[in-house]
């Protein structure tokens, strides 16, 4: 015989409105719920600290680039004061380049100079519409023209002739400007042309 | 859907049994909280509280008229209980009878309790409430007749104390289930069993005879005993001459009672006594159905 052991008999007065409970599988429900919010709070945790990271990869990158900037206009600077420095180089090499065939002429002039006569100015500039001819303007500190001969001789020495000169004398300051040639050496082309200045 | 039914779904309360659903077990009821289970007798109310984690305490009593017992110890009572629930005992006012012949027809226990009559015929009395426990080898069954109208008092007595029941019980009933449950677990009636069961209980005794699983005599009485328990020995000597030989004794108490089983080897010499009393043996079987 097998007798069980069951649920107690209950004499208690019963409720009438009394409900079962929710089957177990719906349990899941708030399980669900709960680890929907568990998750949340993850993703919230996860998301708020890239976004922390980000801002401050992006407060980063924003003072990289104004440190890049602030490099760059600095090499740009350096930049533009090499380029004018160079291109001072440049035009000083150019004008000593420029210079060189007129150089032994400034030395003859010089050198022309008595010991009584004082250059006060010279300037030898190349004509612009014809660069064989040389603008020549002295002004020195003589009292005759004798210097002036002797000047125009030693530039003749160095080949050059002088064209429509022009000579001021007064209050022993000699003023004179003349436009120079040079002349053809002997051996020169049989055309007659002129030595192409340097 | 209102906010208190998600708010019973979001503390999966909803998923649990109301307490006073009688159809459940007492521990789903009332998961990880206090209750208290009581006991009544015609003139005493005894008590224990049952902890969150269903283990009953210490039990204490008064001998008084259980109205005036509970009223007086209401305050101190409700401290042992978390919102006020408890289960009773009801050891008064109360037959165990042996019946024959009861309907037992699919359905017939839950029919019992809503319409008696059906199953019970001429034995149903009015502003009765019973339970039946039925032998599956004979025609006999055990029948538990409650007054109704004991019940509704008892539960007013305690709504007016402030507790609220979740269980109105018998507990001789009871441990005569848990008895007959105990050594009755073999299917079929291969191997007959046959015993004398004695169950004490708050006062009652309940006396059953099994011979070959057939129940031959049950005897009930309440309030028989309070601290002396000579007069349990004095009920049960007239089974002595109407024992077969060989049927031993099996003993449940709510409590052991001391040198109970040794007056029953005395009282009932040559037969064997099986005690299956154990301390809270009723309330941890009320936590645990």
């Amino acid at each position: 015989m097998q007798i069980s052991d069951r649920q107690i008999d209950d004499f208690k007065t019963d409720r009438k409105d009394i409900s079962p409970p929710l089957p177990v599988v719906l349990r899941l429900v708030p399980i669900l719920f709960y680890c929907s919010i568990a998750v949340a709070l993850i993703l919230s945790s996860i998301f708020f600290l890239q976004f922390r990271i980000a801002i401050a990869k992006r407060d980063n990158h924003i003072a990289q680039t104004s440190s890049l900037v602030a490099q760059t206009q600095q090499s740009k600077n350096e930049r533009a004061a090499l380029e004018a420095q160079i291109k001072k180089a440049t035009d000083i090499q150019n004008w000593v380049n420029g210079a060189r065939p007129l150089q032994p002429l400034l030395v003859e002039i010089t050198r022309s100079m008595g010991p009584k006569t004082s250059l006060l100015d010279l300037s030898l500039d190349r004509a612009v519409d014809d660069p064989g001819k040389i603008l020549m303007a002295i002004k020195m500190g003589a009292d005759s023209t004798k210097q002036l001969d002797l000047t125009m001789a030693r530039i003749s020495s160095m080949n050059y002739r002088a064209f429509s000169p022009s000579q001021t004398l007064g209050r022993g300051v000699l003023d004179y400007k003349a436009t120079l040639v040079r002349k053809l050496p002997q051996n020169s082309p049989p055309d007659g042309q002129l030595e192409s200045p340097q | 859907m209102n906010s208190i039914d998600l708010k019973a779904i979001l503390n999966f309360s909803a998923f649990r049994p109301e307490p006073d659903d009688p159809s459940d077990a007492w521990r789903r009821r009332f998961p990880n909280e206090r209750t208290i289970f009581f006991g009544i007798g015609r003139a005493r109310l005894s008590w224990r509280g049952i902890t969150r984690a269903g283990k009953p305490l210490e039990p204490e009593s008064v001998k008084a008229e259980p109205r005036e017992a509970l009223t007086q110890a209401a305050d101190h009572l409700k401290t042992l209980s978390d919102r006020g629930w408890c289960a009773v005992s009801l050891n008064t006012r109360y037959v165990i009878s042996l019946e024959t012949n009861l309907s037992r027809r699919p359905g017939s226990e839950e029919l019992l309790k809503t319409n008696p009559r059906a199953i019970l015929g001429g034995k149903f009395e009015r502003g009765k409430r019973y339970a039946v426990t039925h032998n599956p080898e004979t025609n006999s069954s055990i029948l538990l007749t409650f007054d109704e109208d004991q019940t509704r008092k008892t539960e007013a007595m305690f709504s007016e104390s402030g507790f609220r029941v979740g269980r109105i019980c018998c507990g001789t009933y009871l441990l005569l289930r848990h008895a007959l449950a105990e050594t009755n677990s073999t299917k079929g009636s291969e191997t007959p069993f046959s015993s004398f069961y004695i169950i004490c209980c708050e006062g009652a005794v309940c006396a059953l005879v099994q011979d070959q699983d057939r129940w031959m005599e049950l005897r009930s009485r309440t309030d028989v005993y309070e601290d002396d328990i000579g007069p349990i020995a004095d009920l049960l000597a007239p089974f002595h001459s109407r024992l077969a030989p060989g049927i031993g004794i099996t003993l449940v108490c709510d409590e052991p009672l001391p040198e109970l089983s040794e007056r029953l080897a005395a009282a009932f010499p040559g037969r064997e006594v099986k005690d299956l009393s154990e301390p809270s043996l009723l309330a941890s079987l009320m936590v645990k159905h």
